[in-house]
């Protein structure tokens, strides 16, 4: 659906995005990850049309997208901050919108209405925008850039300020309009929302994409393994033997009232694990599955933590 | 185009919402011009009432008190008879009259002789021009009277009986040359106070209309609404276009309404319907293009209010918004046919004044329009700038 190659942005003397490049298909959510200042931002308002990159090439739906003003009809747009009219209610924000995609008036009731129903809104849609919590604010954000039913929906750090529901909600939300076959470029620098939704991650620092992959793949290039801590009483030793005989555990150990083992793959073989265990004899009374994250593969590829 | 005129409705739809649109658009207009209609009240009729004391009661007293009963000194001055000074200047400070004119004992008597009394006028600060009538109309009754004198030593000089001197002074004031002065305006209507400053108003707010337009372009900016409007398949030119349009709307809908108000309120005339409303629809179109050029200049809505600011006040004051161009020195008269609102304050007092149709509109409008054309190409130039930056 969506295919860069080799975007570069300069302002002033400074390259603020360079030669960046990702592919993003129907139904995939694809995550830009990186701090702030990193070029985010600045990627997704070239992939908008809304800034023209000094090089590279952007296609949408395999048509050519740069200085194509119609291509934008295929694209939603959730920028960053809130963008809507506060004195306007979430109805006339939304038809407002929706117009200048040149939808006819029963489309746009159709579209309206759908886009408000998404988004948990229809209750308050006839309510001003200005007497919304933050919350909401950033569900109608994300509303308005569904109007146009895209086949592309950027969204730009759509969670900022949010508080932990509303969070749930607009991923919940994001990974249902993947389901429904939308693309979605999803920025953030928020580890653990590109980890929760995003089918693949790009990592963006300082203007360039440096890595890019499922997390699976991204935690592989750290040469990095799961780990199992298993809490029981007993032969611990033996319980070690038992686990280690277990298919897809590479190591096990017995270390101070537990026993600490290795695997690619954590939430894998767990269920194994415990039911030798128990086969064995063993009451198992915790569990800890540790995976290396997408802060640590941040942290190796670019020698900083991940700022907020 | 569809739009731009999306654009347009949304943004009349939060202009009327906004409750100030209103006050600025039709209320401040009218109660300025109302304001200023009564301030300014009197102006061009001055009128005042003079006491005379006449304590002489002699024959050339009552003639300078029968010269302020000619008729066109009447029509400026209401005579009252007083009794004493003292009412005299008791009047004067209460504001009953203006002046007093105080013809002393003795005066008919003196004037024949080589020091005859002085006449005396009594006035305050308060009406200066009160005092100046009264002594131009005692001047030029003393005036005739040397004429009538001179006449007489003429005619003895040259060997008329002396026994004749009263025969030869009936006859010499006889012979006055009929002149009358009467003051005509050049249209077939005397353009009032109201007819002026209900445009002058009208177009005033109007002109603020650039200030609310182009800060309202950089609060959509700042608030992310022009980027929002952008990644919509729309044209820079159809957001500007947009805008315009409502600034249009918004200009033409606040010119009629005070146009209707005005005159059912006040009286005020604008001239025949159709003309006036070919000025305001042009007048209208180069606060569009002024709009335009101020959110090209701008780079912030701090800088937008700025400019317009000098804008809206410097063609406000040049055009003669605030007092009546044909008072002012010639040149404020020819620096307000420099801009638009100069212009227009033209054509609706030619149109109130004069009369006519379009034939008296034609230069104005036509100025009005060259000066839309001259802006509007640099706006054109610089204003799509401001909505991609």
């Amino acid at each position: 659906m969506l295919s860069c190659h080799g975007l570069t942005k300069r302002f002033g003397g400074r390259v603020t995005v360079d030669d960046v490049g990702f592919s993003v298909g129907a139904g995939e959510i694809y995550g830009l990850l990186g701090p702030n200042g990193a070029g985010k931002t600045t990627t997704m308002k070239m992939v908008c049309g809304l800034l023209a990159p000094d090089a590279g090439s952007i296609t949408i739906a395999g048509r050519p997208a740069i200085g194509d003003v119609a291509v934008r009809a295929l694209v939603g747009y959730v920028p960053q901050d809130v963008a809507l009219y506060p004195d306007l209610t979430a109805r006339e924000n939304l038809e407002f919108l929706g117009r200048l995609y040149r939808l006819d008036r029963r489309t746009l009731a159709e579209r309206v209405a759908e886009a408000l129903e998404l988004t948990d809104l229809t209750d308050r849609k006839d309510d001003r925008t200005d007497s919304y919590s933050g919350g909401m604010k950033r569900r109608l954000n994300i509303a308005a850039g569904l109007v146009n039913h895209p086949k592309l929906l950027v969204l730009d750090e759509p969670t900022v300020g949010v508080d932990p529901q509303s969070r749930h909600a607009i991923l919940e939300r994001v990974r249902s309009f993947a389901r429904d076959g939308l693309a979605v470029v999803y920025t953030t620098h928020y580890m653990e929302e590109a980890d929760r939704v995003c089918d693949r991650v790009g990592i963006i620092d300082r203007g360039r994409l440096v890595a890019e992959g499922t997390r699976r793949e991204l935690v592989a290039q750290l040469g990095a393994h799961d780990s199992i801590a298993l809490g029981a009483s007993g032969d611990l030793d033996r319980l070690a033997a038992v686990c280690l005989s277990v298919r897809g555990v590479s190591e096990a150990a017995a270390a101070d009232h537990a026993v600490q083992l290795v695997t690619e793959d954590g939430r894998g073989v767990l269920p194994s694990v415990l039911e030798a265990a128990d086969r064995a004899g063993f009451a198992v009374t915790t569990v800890d599955v540790t995976e290396p994250d997408l802060e640590a593969v941040f942290l190796h590829l670019t020698g900083t933590a991940l700022r907020e | 185009m569809r739009t731009a005129l999306a654009i347009a409705r949304k943004d009349l739809r939060q202009r009327v919402r906004d409750r100030s649109a209103l006050v600025v658009g039709l209320l401040a207009p009218v109660a300025i011009a109302g304001l200023m209609s009564l301030a300014f009240h009197g102006v061009q009729s001055y009128t005042f009432t003079l006491g005379i004391l006449d304590l002489d009661r002699g024959q050339v007293a009552s003639a300078i008190v029968r010269a302020f009963d000619e008729p066109a000194v009447r029509s400026v001055v209401t005579v009252r008879s007083l009794a004493d000074e003292r009412s005299a200047r008791d009047g004067i400070a209460r504001g009953q009259i203006a002046a007093a004119l105080v013809i002393p004992a003795g005066f008919s008597e003196s004037v024949m002789g080589a020091r005859p009394e002085a006449l005396r006028t009594l006035s305050s600060d308060q009406s200066p021009v009160a005092a100046q009538v009264v002594s131009s109309v005692v001047a030029s009754f003393a005036a005739q009277m040397d004429a009538d004198r001179l006449s007489v030593v003429t005619a003895l000089s040259a060997g008329a009986p002396a026994k004749d001197v009263s025969h030869l002074a009936a006859l010499a004031s006889g012979l006055r040359i009929p002149l009358r002065s009467v003051v005509a305006p050049v249209g077939a209507h005397e353009l009032t106070i109201i007819s002026y400053f209900s445009p002058g108003m009208a177009i005033f707010f109007l002109l603020f209309t650039i200030s609310y337009a182009s800060r309202s372009f950089f609060v959509d900016r700042s608030e992310g609404m022009i980027e929002r409007m952008r990644a919509a398949p729309v044209r820079s030119a159809e957001i500007l276009v947009g805008k315009a349009l409502s600034v249009a709307a918004y200009g033409t809908a606040s010119l009629a309404a005070i146009a209707l108000v005005t005159s059912a309120a006040f009286g005020a005339s604008w001239g025949a319907p159709g003309p006036a409303a070919v000025v305001g629809l042009a007048l209208v179109l180069s606060v569009v293009a002024l709009t335009a050029l101020v959110i090209g200049l701008a780079r912030s809505g701090r800088q937008a209010d700025a400019i317009a600011s000098v804008v809206v006040f410097g063609l406000a004051l040049l055009g003669g918004n605030f007092f009546l161009v044909s008072n002012a020195p010639p040149a404020m008269r020819q620096l307000a046919l420099l801009t638009p609102n100069g212009w227009a304050l033209r054509a609706f007092t030619d149109l109130a004044t004069i009369g006519g149709g379009f034939s008296t509109i034609l230069e104005p409008v036509a100025a009005i329009l060259g000066f839309t054309l001259v802006v509007g190409v640099v706006a054109v130039a610089l204003a799509p700038r401001a909505v991609e930056r």
